[in-house]
């Protein structure tokens, strides 16, 4: 480590033009080595740092450097609030430790609220700069400091953006409309996230139309990817909610979302092979799968064979009802 | 799917590459930093993160690969090398010296070996006015010239300036007849097209981007401890051979019998595999380590079929291998602009993406065939003329990547075409350096899922790789300058040791190197690099391992190893009863050698951790432990034996050889066949072994005979003695006296010296004494190339010092000066003034020159000074 840091003390001298980048990766070093006070000396002597030209990139460095010293900050002034939390209001140490707690944080929001401005990805200074605008009431700031990073087109497409706002807006008690929108965006740019899901639940309790076509698009959009198909809450999901919608008589929207992928969930989803590993491994999931399967393709559709085949003491019951339905329902076979 | 919670932090700028004014921070995800900040998960990180750099290094069980099948009979030519274009001489006064092709060289050399090439046309041309056949031309056409006498004439051509050529109508009339066509325009015209061709092949050789992918595959075969290794062969490596192996525990892997060969109808390119479900997660499980597979229950999931996929440079195939284990061809297809890429969809079975250099991308799958999605000629992000495209899968089975050396794309192959959105773009969004150029996509998704999101992908340039999340475009989540010193263009992505969550991923450059990264990021963590890079030993490594050889095998034996890796592909064999998984590497060079290379897991790896600063992220060296074996050893010398009986590759072509038959007369013919025979008689003398024998020679010592020892002075002695003795000394005296003053061969040296100093010095006036024989020597064509033999007895014996003979040096001093005084006669011969017997002598002598066509001679006076020349 001290090699490290008289390493590192060269380089400064020897690199002046690169004297902030290596300050910062020094105390990155450091504090990946959990050494936070000389991390955090070290940031202070690069901020104080001021020779050649100001250009934008080391402007730009300089942001950084602060952030990462009001990182810091915060991370001292949330453990002080972890003691605050377990101190008793009544405990005489109480108002010390409030004190302090409330004299960090103005430091530290000036610290990052300036780099935040800048395009890019800053996540873990978002998300303590909005905690502490939380702590202290501040709602309206942190709420147009989470838009900002999520509208501002000058930034990359972020879905933790999207994510921090919806959590925010979430904890706020926002209204179920202005959730909505929030992860319809997110839906745009990540539809196999999990909060699809929710976003799913969310949009089956609304009253409009669209909104409950919109369920059924996210659902199938999620397990349209390799990541989620053995995501048992989303198959239970879809099967449920395709037989309150065939019962509802929005054959068309099922048909909609179908067309598209008729070609490939068979080989995708429903082969035999599947059917096969997947009994073998989560009957539930097969139950789910082989009803969405009936459903979609028919009573005819192998996986669905497989599974009505196999005799099952627990779920037979299950199975049975899953047949009726699917005479019943099954997009293959309207009822004429 | 979870999203990492806390991306890490990143400065999103838009602009082109190498741009100036961005500060580069992609340190801040390199490996020492990468593990997460306190900030985020205070405590446990730490202690979690030391527990994973634990058991992720590996380390080879021998120094170096090893020689896995024999080599093939096919000879290997190692081909162009940038020695071989490059300008030697270089340029000196240029302050940065810059890599400059010998298109001069390039040019003379083709002229000599592609003559027929370079002029046939031209003579094809001109065939109209050249008369091959027949004496002096008796046409009146002066238009036609006789290409005998042409060849004649041209024999004494002197490369520096031809100072007799305007004796010769012949070769003017020839040059006003050729002129239009031997002009510059036609030179220049194969000039430029022969740079056009060697920028080409410079650019081939700086990247050779054919094998892009890899041509070596693994086909996992019915039980978990046999396979197929799926690679080309052959001399031109158009034969795909399927060789069975063997994997045992602790030992090195085995080949069974001869492979299963398939005749293609040109070099293959890529080789790609791709274990399709059941009849898609049997690919999960066959790339676990075995032991988990066991606990499985491997039988249902052990793959019952597995496809391949094999692309050359103009047909891509695909064959499927079905119950028997046997290959067995689903489609072939011709791609006519040439095929760049192929890749194999991990979720539906026998689905592939081909893409062409004309920009087009086609998806084809057994159901629906071929069908193209998406067509651009241009390049992504900006204007780069290679035609190198990619194409790749997604974790969403319907959504494609399309690269090309700008930039890789997202489409969605069911939406309206050209559509999508850009994954990656070189510039100033990742930081990139000017001049950096993508060479390699591909989609990590085939991995075990629980280790990595199934949503990765890895973007190689020459130096940096890159990892992309599909859910975040634009934006790298792992930047890491590779080092690499050749183009990275193999790069497999290795299943987990153990469950712990650290993926190895296996580099390939295209000179040897190896390298490999231990991958993590797990759920909701940010991919990162777990531990330091490590590299592998490359083949020349293993050069130890062999007998030590005389140098010329040596050096076959080092080109051997230095061929450029086409292949790379990596197997975890099963160990149920060893307690620590391997790994075995295979990899494929351009001489169609397979290597092979064990890898184990390193015990003690917690030293390395604090190794370094973080600065320094050179690759750790690979660990000193491991030693040959005997039998190593043992197996290169058997290797070795083998190479040295594949015959070395032929010369790609050789001059061809020109027959003047037709256009030189019988006598010349009749020497050449008489060289001919001699020659046939030489070789077959030495293919027995005989003697040699003076009829087997024939007519051959023209050459002078050896100098008989000259007599010294003591021989003179000794003879004068001799004759003294026998009473006839006066006798010898005399005629002693009389040879001294002849010039004999004694004086012969010291003379030819004098003479040509004289003439760079002087002609105006002439040293009567060094005048007669003087011309011959220095630019006397030589003997062969003249028609007729070199007269030189007679303007020998003809004595140039007769003239001067019984005059002293003094006096000859003085009748130079005398000379040089005289007014400056124009026609009167140098030896005018010089005693009549010399004068009759010159003449003599120039007659004896006029036989050949150097009549320089004649006119000595009237010569020019020679300083010119």
């Amino acid at each position: 480590m001290e090699t490290f840091n008289t390493f590192a003390d060269r380089m400064k001298n020897i690199g002046v033009m690169n004297y902030l980048k290596i300050s910062l990766q020094h105390a990155l070093y450091l504090l990946h080595h959990g050494m936070l006070k000389d991390a955090k000396r070290n940031l202070s002597e690069a901020e104080t740092w001021r020779h050649g030209e100001n250009t934008s990139s080391r402007e730009i460095l300089i942001n950084l450097i602060q952030a990462y010293k009001g990182l810091l900050q915060y991370y001292t002034w949330s453990k002080k609030k972890m003691e605050l939390s377990k101190l008793d209001k009544d405990d005489y140490a109480y108002n010390a430790v409030a004190q302090d707690v409330f004299n960090h944080s103005w430091k530290t929001s000036a610290n990052i609220s300036a780099l935040i401005k800048i395009p890019g990805v800053w996540d873990p200074f978002v998300k303590s700069y909005v905690e502490m605008l939380e702590f202290y009431g501040d709602r309206d700031g942190a709420q147009e400091v989470l838009t900002n990073y999520a509208y501002d087109e000058k930034f990359p497409s972020n879905p933790n953006a999207h994510i921090y706002l919806y959590n925010f807006l979430k904890r706020q008690k926002a209204p179920r409309s202005k959730l909505i929108s929030v992860l319809k965006i997110l839906y745009q740019i990540v539809p196999s996230h999990k909060l699809m899901l929710e976003f799913h639940t969310l949009l089956r309790k609304s009253e409009k139309e669209e909104h409950r076509k919109l369920g059924l698009e996210v659902l199938f959009g999620v397990l349209d990817f390799a990541g989620c198909t053995k995501n048992i809450t989303a198959w239970k999901y879809l099967a449920k909610y395709l037989k309150n919608i065939l019962m509802g008589n929005h054959l068309a929207w099922v048909q909609e979302e179908w067309n598209s992928r008729k070609n490939w969930w068979p080989g995708f989803h429903f082969s035999y092979f599947w059917a096969k590993s997947d009994w073998k491994e989560d009957t539930a999931l097969a139950c789910e799968k082989a009803f969405v399967a009936g459903l979609l393709l028919g009573k005819g559709c192998r996986y669905f064979r497989y599974i009505l085949k196999q005799d099952h003491q627990i779920l037979g019951k299950k199975i049975k009802r899953m047949k009726r339905s699917v005479k019943k329902y099954s997009i293959v076979n309207p009822r004429l | 799917m979870d999203f990492p919670g806390s991306l890490r932090p990143a400065l999103f700028m838009t602009g082109p590459l190498g741009l100036s004014d961005v500060p580069d921070l992609s340190f801040m995800c390199s490996w020492q930093d990468a593990l997460t900040l306190p900030e985020a998960q205070p405590q446990n990180s730490e202690n979690g993160a030391l527990h994973v750099t634990k058991d992720l290094l590996w380390e080879p069980a021998t120094p170096g690969p090893l020689p896995m099948l024999p080599p093939l009979i096919d000879p290997w030519d190692p081909g162009l090398t940038a020695r071989d274009l490059l300008f030697r001489g270089g340029y000196r006064y240029r302050r940065r010296p810059r890599v400059v092709l010998d298109v001069t060289e390039q040019i003379s050399r083709f002229l000599w070996d592609h003559g027929d090439v370079a002029f046939a046309p031209l003579g094809k041309l001109m065939l109209e006015n050249f008369k091959l056949e027949g004496t002096a031309s008796r046409t009146k056409k002066k238009t036609v010239v006789s290409v005998k006498k042409l060849l004649q004439d041209l024999g004494g051509h002197q490369p520096w300036g031809c100072p007799w050529a305007y004796l010769s109508n012949r070769q003017r009339r020839f040059s006003i007849l050729g002129g239009p066509i031997l002009g510059t325009s036609v030179a220049s015209h194969l000039a430029e097209l022969l740079h056009e061709e060697l920028v080409l092949r410079w650019e081939q050789l700086l990247l050779d981007e054919a094998c892009t992918g890899g041509a070596l595959a693994w086909v996992p075969g019915r039980t978990p401890q046999f396979g197929q290794l799926v690679y080309p062969a052959g001399g031109a490596l158009d034969r795909l051979h399927f060789q069975e192996v063997v994997l045992t525990p602790g030992d090195s892997p085995q080949f069974l019998g001869n492979p299963g060969r398939i005749q293609l109808q040109g070099p293959v390119r890529q080789v790609v595999t791709c274990t399709v479900q059941g009849e898609s997660k049997a690919l999960i499980y066959t790339f676990l380590p075995h032991w988990l597979t066991c606990y499985l229950t491997p039988d249902p999931f052990h793959p019952s079929s597995a496809l391949l996929a094999v692309r050359s440079d103009y047909h891509c195939a695909v064959w499927k291998f079905g119950k028997q284990w046997q290959p067995t061809l689903l489609q072939a297809m011709q791609v006519e602009k040439g095929a760049t890429g192929i890749s194999l969809s991990p979720h539906l079975p026998g689905e592939l993406a081909i893409c062409s250099r004309s920009g087009a991308v086609c998806l084809w799958s057994p159901e629906d065939g071929l069908q193209q999605i998406y067509k651009d000629p241009e390049t992504l992000v900006f204007r780069e003329s290679s035609s190198w495209r990619w194409a790749d899968f997604t974790a969403h089975p319907r959504l494609l990547t399309v690269g090309d050396r700008t930039g890789v794309k997202m489409l969605d192959t069911q939406g309206p075409p050209g559509c999508g959105l850009l994954l990656f773009r070189l510039g100033a969004e990742a930081s990139c350096q000017k001049g950096e150029r993508v060479l390699l996509t591909q989609y990590l998704g085939h991995s075990s899922p629980k280790c990595l999101p199934p949503t990765l992908h890895l973007v190689c340039t020459q130096f940096s790789l890159y990892l992309v999340d599909e859910r975040l475009p634009l934006v790298p989540m792992l930047k890491w300058n590779h080092g690499l010193p050749s183009p990275l263009l193999l790069a497999r992505l290795l299943p987990p040791p153990r469950p712990s969550c650290v993926q190895p991923l296996l580099l390939g450059g295209q000179g040897g190197q190896l390298q490999l990264l231990h991958l993590a990021g797990e759920g909701a963590s940010v991919p990162r690099l777990a531990g330091p890079p490590q590299s592998l030993p490359s083949r020349t490594d293993s050069l130890p391992a062999f007998p030590l050889l005389e140098p010329k095998i040596q050096w076959r034996l080092q080109e051997r190893l230095k061929a450029p890796t086409i292949g790379l592909a990596a197997v975890v064999p099963p160990l149920p009863s060893a307690p620590t998984p391997g790994l075995v590497l295979f990899q494929l060079s351009a001489a169609g050698d397979v290597f092979y290379q064990q890898l184990r897991p390193q015990v003690d790896s917690s030293l390395r951790r604090d190794a370094g600063p973080p600065g320094d992220t050179q690759p750790d060296c690979h660990a000193p432990t491991a030693s040959w074996t005997s039998q190593d050893t043992a197996g290169c010398s058997q290797w070795l034996k083998a190479l040295l009986k594949v015959p070395l590759a032929p010369p790609v072509w050789t001059a061809p050889t020109f027959t003047h038959r037709q256009l030189l007369g019988s006598r010349e013919l009749r020497r050449e066949e008489e060289e001919g025979q001699r020659l046939g008689v030489l070789r077959k003398a030495m293919a027995q072994g005989r003697l040699l024998l003076q009829r087997d020679l024939g007519s051959l010592p023209a050459a002078e005979p050896p100098p008989a020892p000259e007599s010294g002075p003591e021989d003179k002695l000794s003879e004068r003695l001799g004759e003294a003795w026998a009473g006839r000394g006066a006798a010898w005296w005399e005629r002693q006296q009389g040879r001294t003053s002849e010039p004999g061969r004694q004086t012969r040296r010291p003379k030819r010296r004098t003479q040509l100093s004289s003439s760079f010095s002087l002609s105006g006036h002439v040293d009567p004494s060094e005048d007669t024989s003087p011309r011959h020597s220095p630019e006397w064509p030589p003997a062969d190339a003249l028609p007729l033999p070199p007269v030189t007895p007679p303007s020998q014996e003809l004595t140039p010092d007769v003239c001067t003979q019984g005059v002293p040096s003094g006096r000859r001093q003085m009748l130079r000066d005398y000379m040089a005084k005289l007014p400056p006669q124009r026609d009167t011969p140098g030896c005018a003034a010089t005693p009549p017997s010399s004068q009759a002598s010159s003449i003599r002598a120039t007659r004896s020159q006029q036989h050949t066509p150097v009549l320089s001679g004649s006119q000595p006076l009237r010569k020019k000074p020679r300083m010119g020349f």
